[in-house]
């Protein structure tokens, strides 16, 4: 029997009854009085001067009400670098030089989308084209384009991690391996594409309603590329409908929506097209990845070198980030004595490459499970024997770097070994390729003012008992809504009906940094329990006062019953004690405070979860073709606070790492991405979808509230290099180049053949 | 016998894993330092990308060897 009253509960989302009757209303939905429409023109070329903007003919089309270009803005350049300011290099609307296709010239403000459209038609904008370099290989020449002044090789990021010796620790090895693998770019494709609703006001407030992972760094952001106060910004997300990564940082559309309502003092609405959020947002960094990994003839790691040069696009984005936590998840989940990173971000005149689910991690595990199978069949080991031999266990040390507390990695193998001999003996052409990971659960980093992330929450109890629970957290689909809700119930002891949240309004929320790096659960969620627990003891302070036990008695409050913890039938109901107390304080509510700040917890995060996933696919030898029959996840995040949310989260990780490994790709020509819809994109859908099962393994993480961790971003780590190793089983034939497409099996088992009839 | 790197001081046991040390940083006064004993940054560095063997490192080991070593 459960210990829980709502923990581990399989309860409906609380936002869900909204959301499948139709009546959430997004940003998209969103219509204000005297609102205008909003679009943006973009560059044609790749990297060109501008040498003239008339908007002359667009500021006379009826319907028109504002036209802006960059002097309409303060000219200063973004980003969320504020720590490193040479890293924000991108302007709100470009004013001397574009360097991607795509990149924002002027916008426009009409009375609906269509006059706004043609507006954008009738802006003449004069361009120089300058030569453009798309290859972060041929980026680095000395005789390359600059895409930015003063940036050498167009290398403006490089990312070092070191441990042991590595050289030294080569020379021991019995063998060595050294591969070359090629990570493709990935869109977010949420169902929600960037939009914002600006409305800025007569007394020079700012309020912005905007599909976001973080409202308190959009608000900030606004606030340094506008030259307005924090304070006198208020940023609002309405329900989401998903952000993967893209919509942590300052998008055109919010910022463009902005400018325009500052200059008409109107709310303005912008909502990109699909093609503009294929072509003009963010992606995932494409990355050229070298590794040299040594062994012990028993399978004992002694060494592993890195180097990772990466696309980074024309603008720095979020992709400093991913470039590090590359090199830190490359090693991972196992213990290395000796480990070397080196990374390189190169400039492109290519769409920015930034954070997406993963943020690094899905590459890094590609390539390095790939080459753990590689040297396993070198060695005659068993890939789940070499993993055990190496895998992380708790309280072990990454030297510099982190300390793993709680770690069921040797449990997820375990699981995994016995579902792969459950299969038993597999046809021809069919083959299980695993993939283990471990990732973190919120990132330590916050590249503002501070040098920690943060998290807060207020609960409120109010006089019937009903609690409003007040959170910067933002949900974008994954759940946080309701595993918040969920914390704060458990630990005020009441039900999860009676709580309501509000989150993610800069005017009324405390703040939180949002939902990135699978923080939301760890951080926000000890943010929360430490509210509900101030809200508690406050409420017990009156009770034993009022309960008058004659000698010390502990008391607690579960399933709305306030009762003495050695004598739970003595007790009295929640809903009269509140009354009861906040009548005594003469009315006033009861506020319970409540804060998480990660300390001394290393260079990346709190707590880490881990898994091991096997992938099986059946090849067609014939053609290349492949299908991913079967997706099983032995998986770590600690307590389980949602077991629906959780299970959610699965599939939808398998379709997008699934999509990564197997079939998604941004090809370009001379940097003009060449299937820019949701028709020739090509994305795993509901009728590709494998079987899934997820095998849970309950740790408890001493750092998580009640034990949690992570569950979600971690999932998109293993499934393609668990493909690719599939792929080999089934047929012998490996691909390092993502994604794993049936033309390239095809080559590869031609490849096979060829070689096999050479004398 | 050692070899000391010219920019950070960072020890190395060989002359080649010094150059994979320098290459590897890829920072501005590493770079500087490379170019001018005449290499470019860029090539070496791209050499690991395209090939295995070190060739890039081979070339630079060969001046550490004269500019770097220390007498332990």
């Amino acid at each position: 029997m459960s210990k829980y009253s709502v923990i581990g509960q399989r309860v409906h989302r609380v936002d869900g009854p909204d959301k499948v009757t139709g009546s959430a209303k997004y940003t998209f939905d969103m219509v204000l009085a005297n609102m205008l429409y909003g679009k943006i023109l973009r560059s044609p070329y790749p990297h060109a001067k501008i040498l003239n903007i008339d908007t002359s003919k667009a500021d006379k089309l009826i319907g028109v009400k504002a036209v802006v270009t960059a002097k309409d803005t303060p000219g200063r350049k973004q980003g969320i670098w504020r720590r490193f300011p040479e890293l924000c290099d991108e302007t709100i609307l470009c004013g001397e030089k574009v360097r991607y296709i795509g990149d924002p010239v002027a916008a426009v403000a009409a009375i609906d989308e269509d006059t706004a459209e043609e507006a954008l038609d009738l802006i003449e904008v004069e361009y120089e084209p300058l030569p453009a370099v798309f290859d972060p290989l041929e980026a680095i020449k000395e005789d390359a384009p600059q895409i930015h002044e003063g940036v050498e090789l167009n290398m403006n990021v490089t990312r070092h991690i070191e441990w042991g010796d590595v050289d030294e620790a080569f020379k021991k090895c019995d063998h060595v391996r050294e591969d070359k693998f090629k990570c493709s770019s990935q869109a977010h494709v949420c169902m929600e594409t960037h939009d914002a609703v600006a409305s800025f006001d007569h007394g020079g407030k700012l309020t912005m309603w905007t599909s976001t992972q973080s409202s308190y760094y959009i608000q900030r952001l606004l606030a340094d590329i506008l030259d307005l106060r924090e304070g006198d910004i208020r940023v609002i997300k309405p329900p989401t409908g998903g952000g993967f990564g893209s919509k942590f940082e300052l998008d055109s559309a919010q910022f463009c929506a902005a400018v325009l309502s500052m200059k008409l003092c109107q709310p303005v609405k912008i909502v990109l097209t699909r093609e503009e959020e294929f072509t003009a947002t963010k992606r995932r960094t494409p990355m050229y990845y070298y590794l040299r990994l040594g062994a012990k003839k028993d399978g004992t790691l002694l060494a592993k070198e890195v180097r990772v040069i990466t696309e980074g696009g024309a603008y720095t984005a979020m992709g400093a980030t991913a470039l590090y936590l590359t090199g830190f998840f490359s090693s991972f989940p196992y213990k290395y004595p000796n480990y070397r990173y080196d990374g390189y971000r190169v400039y492109t005149n290519t769409a920015p490459t930034s954070a997406m689910r993963g943020f690094g991690a899905p590459q890094s595990t590609f390539t390095g499970e790939s080459q753990l199978d590689m040297l396993a069949h070198d060695l005659g080991i068993d890939p789940i024997e070499i993993r055990r031999k190496n895998g992380m266990t708790p309280n072990y040390v990454v030297p510099g770097q982190a300390t793993i507390q709680s770690c069921g990695l040797h449990e997820c193998l375990d699981a995994i070994e016995e579902h792969i001999k459950r299969r038993g003996e597999l046809p021809p052409n069919r083959g299980i390729g695993v993939a283990a990971y471990g990732f973190m659960s919120g990132g330590i980093f916050n590249w503002f003012d501070t040098p920690y992330a943060f998290s807060a929450a207020l609960v409120r109890v109010n006089i019937d008992g009903k609690v409003d629970l007040f959170t910067g957290a933002c949900d974008i689909g994954q759940g946080s809504d309701t595993t918040l809700s969920m914390i704060c119930a458990e630990e005020l002891g009441v039900h999860l009906d009676d709580i309501r949240i509000h989150a993610s309004d800069t005017g009324i929320c405390p703040a939180d940094l949002g939902a990135w790096g699978s923080r939301e659960t760890l951080m926000n969620g000890n943010a929360v329990k430490m509210a509900a627990a101030d809200a508690k003891s406050q409420i017990l302070q009156f009770a034993a006062a009022k309960m008058g036990a004659n000698i010390v008695y502990d008391l607690d409050i579960k399933d709305q019953w306030v009762h003495l913890v050695d004598r739970p039938e003595r007790g009295v109901s929640y809903f009269d004690m509140v009354k009861e107390a906040i009548r005594g304080r003469d009315g006033e509510v009861i506020i319970g405070r409540g804060h998480y700040t990660p300390h001394r917890k290393g260079m990346i995060s709190p707590a880490y979860s881990f898994g091991v996933q096997a992938a099986e696919v059946e090849v067609d030898p014939e053609t290349g073709r492949y299908k991913l029959t079967n997706v099983t996840t032995a998986h770590d995040s600690g307590t389980v606070i949602n077991p629906v949310g959780i299970e959610g989260q699965l599939e939808g990780a398998i379709m997008m790492a699934g999509g990564y490994g197997f079939c998604e790709d941004q090809p370009m020509d001379e940097g003009n991405i060449l299937n820019p819809s949701i028709a020739d994109y090509k994305l795993i859908r509901s009728l590709d979808m494998p079987e899934c099962e997820i095998l849970e393994i309950e740790t408890y993480e001493p750092e998580g509230p009640f034990g949690a961790k992570e569950a979600g971003e971690g999932l998109t780590n293993p499934t393609a290099g668990a493909i690719g190793n599939a792929i080999y089983n089934a047929v012998g034939v490996r691909v390092n180049d993502l994604p794993i497409t049936p033309e390239k099996v095809f080559r590869a088992l031609r490849e096979k053949e060829r070689q096999s009839k050479q004398p | 016998m050692s070899y000391h790197c010219p920019v950070c001081n960072k020890v190395s046991s060989t002359a080649m894993d010094l150059a994979r040390h320098m290459i590897g940083r890829g920072d501005k006064v590493h770079r500087d330092w490379i170019s001018a004993k005449g290499f470019k940054f860029s090539e070496l560095l791209t050499m690991q990308f395209r090939s295995f063997g070190g060739e890039g490192y081979k070339a630079l080991a060969e001046v550490l060897e004269e500019e770097t070593k220390v007498e332990d």
